[in-house]
């Protein structure tokens, strides 16, 4: 197992590198003169030739890459010439905000969803199983934003039973803040609902068609030995690849919630630092997302791993 | 032995071949009732026809939805503007109607600019396989390892926004996902013995692809392509929403959205209704994707 | 091959002596609001510890018999009339607790496929237990102490108890299926092609298990399978189902050596059986398909197809009867009464059966020993002599290998053979042997890592890709899988037109020409030449396949297991196609299959392969014969044999296949050998012996020893394991 986790590490290495690359040049190197981009269009050339000389644009594009790449990873992300304030500080923090409101709808979102697609699998084609497809369905295709503004506008400004902010006074304790995040995590949890759960169904329905099924069942095992000894933990192989792999999703929603609600999460920093060209925020941010996505995708191989023993022997 | 054959079709061939065409065009006449007969289906293609046509024609017979009014700004809604105006005094329902313009132009190019180069880059890599696969899906992995919206703001703030940009640049993040999935139908297709046999008449590779094993995959790429279509829509609406698309004054939805919510306290009704237009759009789209999968898979 | 009598048998039947009793069933599919009657009217009766095949090609309802009484038949599918008793018990009034608990413990079931019957993630220990525990309620020890047990039963070791069943091999993952089986005790086991997909060496050993374990259970069988040679083995009576009837009935020996059913004698007649050769004889062949599921038929289902057909065959039904008995008389009174209503089956004389008599549904079963043949007797077709001498191929010591993850596998290793202008070389081995590997080497559509394939004398390129377009139309190969060698998306008339284009050369109205001698050739009417591959049976999939082969007039084909995948009774005439094509065009073939019969019947010559070595090259007369390679001796011994009177002994192997990736030293097949010498086995490659000219194989015995040793005839002491 160790060695799994190892070999996924170093493989990691290589792809990291080559993204880091692929957003280093989108950053620095595609738009041209940096500075310009960063200052905008009413700077002045000094100004510009200042910016540029101090964020080393003159120099050949390896060492530029280097440079930053070995800054990256020792922590110095440097100072935004917009804000004026520390990189790494902001993101750190932004990033802290995010998981928490990301956590809430996970850790709600996930059991809820495996629940649901299985029952949907083992009743296969049966009233419940429409039922939960549809509206799982229904629900994963709305963008975020739509359901959160239809959600606003019910729950907060209507029937005003949920607060219309979403970043609780500071100071308040982790429930206080959990209460602020309802809203802005019921838009994200629609969305990883219908993926998850239809997984979980496909899975299910998958596994109930093969014959190490029937050999349970004719064995004369009780159904829910069937159910949760053998269904579950084979149907649950591709749902664990899904809800890793539905992370780069999460991010993009975590995007278009934290804006909507004006949550200062890593989504609204980067926005903000798109709008405004704070090019040093970009590319640490998108980077870091970069990694936590491939480590949840690590994650979710080691859990199948667990489960499926045959995936230990492969790649 | 056969008789040796007159010159031209004996009459048994010609009734044969008008046998075959005639099983063939039932055939393709059973797929389409199946689809008919699929209430997804059905109620999908309603909702995105509707769409179209709204598209199309909704500003030749709705007042302008630019049309700026500034003494009925925030009117709720009433007998003389249906769905109510916006903060500019603007028509709402006409907006509302309008904006499906815009979704409607970007989702389905940049989908079919994805399946383009998805279809052509999982045949190459599925088919080639060895080095030329590893390396081009180490490539597809690294664009999969950078989410989507972000990616895409990265690219727009840099890049600008207009509208072919969008395109292109949505098309160029979902090809990947297409690719992957055009690949693994392909590594199936390629174990299967008539391939083996064409490659032992000597047929140029290229001919494999198309010839051969592309006829046999399009169910999956056109299930494929519907589910990237919503998918497309989604991310178009969100890029406007987050202003990396459309600018003012368009009515598309997102803009609006992102526009109008600051008095979403006072006006629920110019963020709502495009909401619900939106909602409906892209949930059509997915019944339709929900529809042809299910057929294609009897 | 056991006469037990069971008293059971004898006595007229009270149901509760029999361990099953099944009467009149009758069961349907819904599907897409088709009614299809599956199981029309079958009663059968088995009696405790009795052993019974129940035999049928594809479609003929025999699974379909077994999961109805295990009350396990998929939700579109209904029993409409009849009623099956298990040890006395009605099935259908069980509730669904009765049920789980009686699932296991009256009955279980064994399957094709032991791979997939096993749970992927569980521990084969915990698989085990479990029956244990939910059955017997036992707790977790001594579940597990029960566990061990039922595997030393099945002669696995105590170390299975902790692996996953992707770590064990085909034979034996099926005793872990068996196992499981028998944990409960049942008083029924049904074994539902037990053996199909497993190589004939292991077949033999899961054969060996079943019978030895016959002698400790209590455990009536029913074997389903269209395998005779393995009712032949295994059973006491044996039952024969066609389209859903059962159309003879009674034991084995006397049904195989005396059939008194058309069809019973078409299936033994199209079976090559050993010793015979092409030359010989054509198979004979049932003409017509088989009837697809569920297809409404009027009067004897087999009436179709039936070469001894009258009028009142189709008009009314023949009731199951007696023989010997008085089914003469029924021809005449049938010929008067009027047509029979074809949706009700007659009721079935349930009293009839089981009692030690024979029956058959026929009116003309006195006739049935002088059925007229199908196929005319061909005058020898032997191989066209070498055209002014000279090799079609010559392979000289290719090796290929394949890596899987850090391993290196030795698929192929230093393999020469030649093969001569029109004979059949017969290549025969079992998996991990390295023939379809060699086959892929010789078509080009792998490349050899080392070693020539020449081909007329001259070399020729490893891939097909570099090969020249004449040298690509001189070999061709026919492949296994009907259902996958056709493209689906093609009409069949394209794909052979694109054939004949492309390796004919030809365009226009040439091709168009061509292409329709070439379904003559093959007997495809051209009406089916404007249809899609899924529309065609699989006979004709296959034949169409074989007319692409031949689009390019080639000089050698392949086949690799061209009828393997087939129904028996259409694998006949494909066989006896490729044997027509072969005398009139004059080609060479390499015919892989794993049927040794049938490879004997077709080839001239024969290669063994075995652990990506060819051990043994030589006439097909030689090669089956004394003296031969210690492995080619076990291989013939271990195939289910027709043939009640031959006194041929079973050599069982010991062991299990070495891995390719570390072949064993010295000779390959020391590992196993039940005549190893000694350590001179162990250590030394065993030199290449020549028993006559061009008979050699690869051993450290002389071929005089050898054939002292093989033709004497003290049964040989089975090896500890």
């Amino acid at each position: 197992m160790t060695r799994l986790i190892l070999r996924r590490l170093l493989l990691m290495v290589p792809t990291l590198l080559l993204v880091s690359l692929l957003i280093f040049m989108l950053s620095e190197i595609l738009p041209g003169d940096v500075a310009r981009t960063i200052l905008g269009q009413y700077a002045t050339p000094e100004q510009v030739q200042a910016l540029n000389t101090e964020m080393g644009a003159d120099k050949p594009i390896v060492e530029r890459y280097a440079a930053w790449l070995g800054h990256f990873v020792t922590g110095n992300w440097g100072t935004s010439p917009i804000t004026d304030l520390k990189v790494a500080p902001q993101v750190v923090d932004a990033l802290g905000n995010s998981l928490l409101l990301a956590g809430l709808a996970l850790v709600v979102i996930i059991p809820l969803s495996i629940l649901l697609g299985v029952l949907a699998g083992l009743r296969k084609d049966s009233l419940l199983d429409r039922g939960i497809t549809i509206s799982t369905l229904s629900l994963t295709v709305i963008p975020e934003f739509v359901s959160g503004v239809i959600l606003l506008v019910i729950f907060a400004v209507t029937l005003k039973w949920l607060p219309v902010q979403a970043l609780a006074p500071p100071g308040s304790s982790l429930p206080t803040r959990l209460y602020y995040l309802i809203l802005p995590a019921i838009p994200l949890m629609f969305i990883e609902l219908g993926y998850i759960a239809r997984m979980a169904r496909v899975g299910t329905v998958e596994v109930l068609a093969r014959p190490y099924i029937r050999t349970a069942v004719l064995k004369g095992l009780p159904r829910r030995r069937v159910v949760f000894g053998h269904v579950l933990r084979n149907a649950m192989v591709p749902t664990v690849t899904v809800i890793g792999s539905q992370i780069g999703w999460l991010v993009g929603g975590l995007v278009v919630v934290e804006t909507l609600f004006g949550y200062p999460g890593i989504g609204k920093l980067l926005v903000d630092a798109a709008k405004t060209h704070d090019v040093l925020v970009l590319e640490a941010g998108v980077l870091l997302v970069a990694v936590i996505y491939m480590l949840s995708n690590l994650t979710a191989d080691v859990i199948v791993a667990l489960l499926d023993p045959r995936a230990r022997q492969r790649a | 032995m056969a008789e040796p054959v007159a010159a031209g079709r004996t009459a048994a061939e010609i009734q044969a071949n008008a046998a075959g065409a005639l099983e063939r065009r039932r055939q393709r006449r059973y797929l389409v009732r199946a689809l008919m007969r699929s209430p997804t289906f059905m109620i999908g293609t309603s909702i995105v026809v509707f769409w179209i046509l709204m598209a199309l024609f909704s500003t030749s017979f709705m007042q302008g939805p630019f049309d700026v009014n500034p003494m009925y700004t925030l009117q709720a809604p009433s007998s003389a503007h249906w769905l109510g105006t916006d903060d500019l005094g603007r028509d709402v329902l006409a907006r509302t109607l309008a904006g499906a313009r815009s979704v409607l132009i970007v989702a389905p190019l940049a989908t079919l600019l994805a399946l383009l180069m998805g279809t052509t880059i999982g045949l190459i890599t599925g088919f080639y396989r060895g080095i030329t696969d590893e390396v081009i899906m180490r490539l597809v992995d690294v664009l999969l390892a950078l989410p989507v919206v972000i990616t895409s703001i990265l690219i727009l703030s840099l890049l600008g926004r207009s509208t072919a940009i969008v395109i292109v640049v949505i098309g160029v993040l979902f090809t990947p996902l297409v690719a992957r999935t055009v690949r693994s139908a392909v590594l199936r297709e390629r174990e299967h013995e008539y391939v083996m046999a064409s490659r032992l008449r000597g047929e140029r590779p290229w001919f494999v692809m198309a010839g051969e094993i592309l006829p046999n995959i399009t169910a999956p790429i056109i299930v494929e392509g519907t589910v990237r279509l919503g998918y497309a829509v989604f991310a178009a609406a969100t890029l406007s929403f987050l202003g990396f698309g459309l600018q003012p004054p368009s009515p598309d939805w997102g803009l609006t959205i992102a526009s109008e919510r600051l008095f979403v306290q006072l006006a629920w009704w110019t963020v709502i209704f495009p909401a619900i237009a939106l909602a409906s759009l892209v949930v059509g789209v997915n019944l339709i994707t929900d529809g042809l999968g299910r057929v294609f898979s009897k | 091959m056991s006469d037990v009598v069971n008293e059971g048998i004898c006595q007229t039947g009270a149901p509760q002596t029999a361990a099953v009793e099944v009467r009149d069933l009758e069961v349907t599919f819904h599907r897409r609001g088709r009614d299809l009657p599956v199981l029309k009217g079958v009663s059968l009766r088995i009696a405790a510890g009795e052993a019974y095949g129940l035999v049928g090609e594809s479609g003929c309802g025999k699974t379909t018999l077994a999961l109805a009484v295990l009350r396990y038949l998929a939700a579109n599918g209904t029993v409409d009339r009849g009623e099956m008793f298990v040890d006395g018990r009605d099935v259908s009034t069980l509730s669904e607790e009765e049920l789980r608990k009686w699932r296991g413990e009256a009955v279980a079931m064994v399957y094709q496929d032991p791979a997939t019957a096993l749970s992927p993630a569980m521990r084969i220990g915990d698989q085990v237990a479990e029956v244990f525990r939910f059955h017997q309620g036992l707790n977790k020890t001594e579940a597990r102490e029960r566990a061990r047990e039922a595997l030393r039963k099945v002669a696995l070791p105590d170390a299975t108890l902790r692996r996953y069943p992707f770590e064990l091999s085909g034979g034996q993952q099926q005793r872990v299926v068996i196992a499981m089986a028998l944990a409960a005790d049942p008083r029924l086991l049904v074994l539902d092609e037990p053996t199909t997909g497993l190589d004939a060496t292991v077949e033999a050993e899961i054969l060996d298990l079943i019978e030895e374990l016959r002698g400790r259970i209590n455990a009536a069988i029913l074997l389903i399978t269209h395998n005779l040679g393995l009712v032949a083995r295994l059973c006491e009576r044996v039952g024969v189902l066609y389209a859903g009837r059962l159309v003879e009935e009674g034991p084995a020996r006397e049904i195989f050596t005396d059939p008194r059913h058309p069809y019973t004698m078409g299936l033994l007649r199209c079976v090559p059986r050993f010793g015979m050769n092409k030359s010989d004889a054509a198979l004979q062949t049932i003409s017509g398909t088989l009837p697809a599921l569920g297809e409404a038929l009027q009067g004897c289902v087999y009436s179709a197809r039936c070469p001894m057909v009258q009028p009142v065959c189709i008009r009314r039904e023949p009731d199951l009867h007696a023989w010997p008995g008085d089914g003469g008389q029924w021809a005449g009174a049938a010929a008067e009464a009027a047509p029979a209503d074809p949706a009700a089956y007659s009721p079935h004389h349930a009293s009839l059966v089981g009692e030690g008599l024979r029956h058959a549904r026929c009116y003309f079963s006195a006739q049935v020993p002088e059925m007229p043949l199908t196929s005319p007797v061909l005058a020898g077709t032997k191989a066209a002599g070498p055209e002014g001498g000279g090799d079609v191929l010559e392979v000289d010591t290719v090796r290929r290998s394949f890596r899987d993850g850090r391993k290196k596998l030795v698929a192929v290793h230093d393999v020469s053979l030649k093969i001569n202008h029109g004979e059949t070389f017969g290549l025969v081995g079992e998996s991990g042997s390295g023939k379809t590997t060699l086959a892929k080497c010789i078509t080009g559509l792998i490349a050899a890592d080392s070693g020539d394939i020449s081909f007329e004398g001259k070399r020729l390129k490893p891939t097909a890709g570099r090969r020249s377009q004449a040298a690509l139309r001189a070999i061709q190969m026919v492949f296994q899988n009907p259902d996958s060698t056709l493209n689906p998306a093609w009409s069949t008339r394209s794909i052979l037109t694109r054939a004949v284009r492309k390796l004919g050369g030809v365009s226009g109205s040439a091709a168009r020409a061509k292409v329709d001698e070439l379904a003559a050739d093959v007997r495809v009417e051209p009406r089916f030449l404007l249809q899609k591959p899924a529309d065609l049976s699989g006979g004709q999939k296959q034949r169409i396949a074989i007319a692409r082969a031949f689009a390019g007039d080639p000089t050698m084909v392949v086949c690799d297991e061209p009828a393997s995948a087939l129904d028996v009774s259409v694998q006949a005439s494909i066989l006896n196609l490729l044997v027509e094509l072969q005398a009139n065009e004059s080609v060479s073939y390499i015919f892989i299959s794993h049927d040794l019969a049938v490879v004997r019947y077709l080839s001239d010559r024969i290669g063994v392969m075995y652990l990506a070595e060819l051990i043994e090259v030589g006439s097909a007369e030689e090669v089956f014969n004394p003296p031969h390679h210690p492995y080619t001796e076990a291989l013939l011994s271990s195939i289910p044999t027709l043939d009640f009177d031959d006194p041929h002994q079973r050599i069982p192997l010991r062991g299990t296949m070495p891995s390719l990736s570390e072949p064993p030293s010295g000779c390959r097949f020391h590992t196993r050998c039940h005549r190893i010498l000694g350590d001179i086995c162990v250590e030394q490659e065993p030199p290449i012996q020549e028993a006559v000219t061009g008979h050699t194989y690869k051993c450290h015995i002389p071929p005089d020893e050898l054939l002292q040793l093989q033709t004497a005839t003290e049964p040989i002491a089975p090896i500890e394991v």
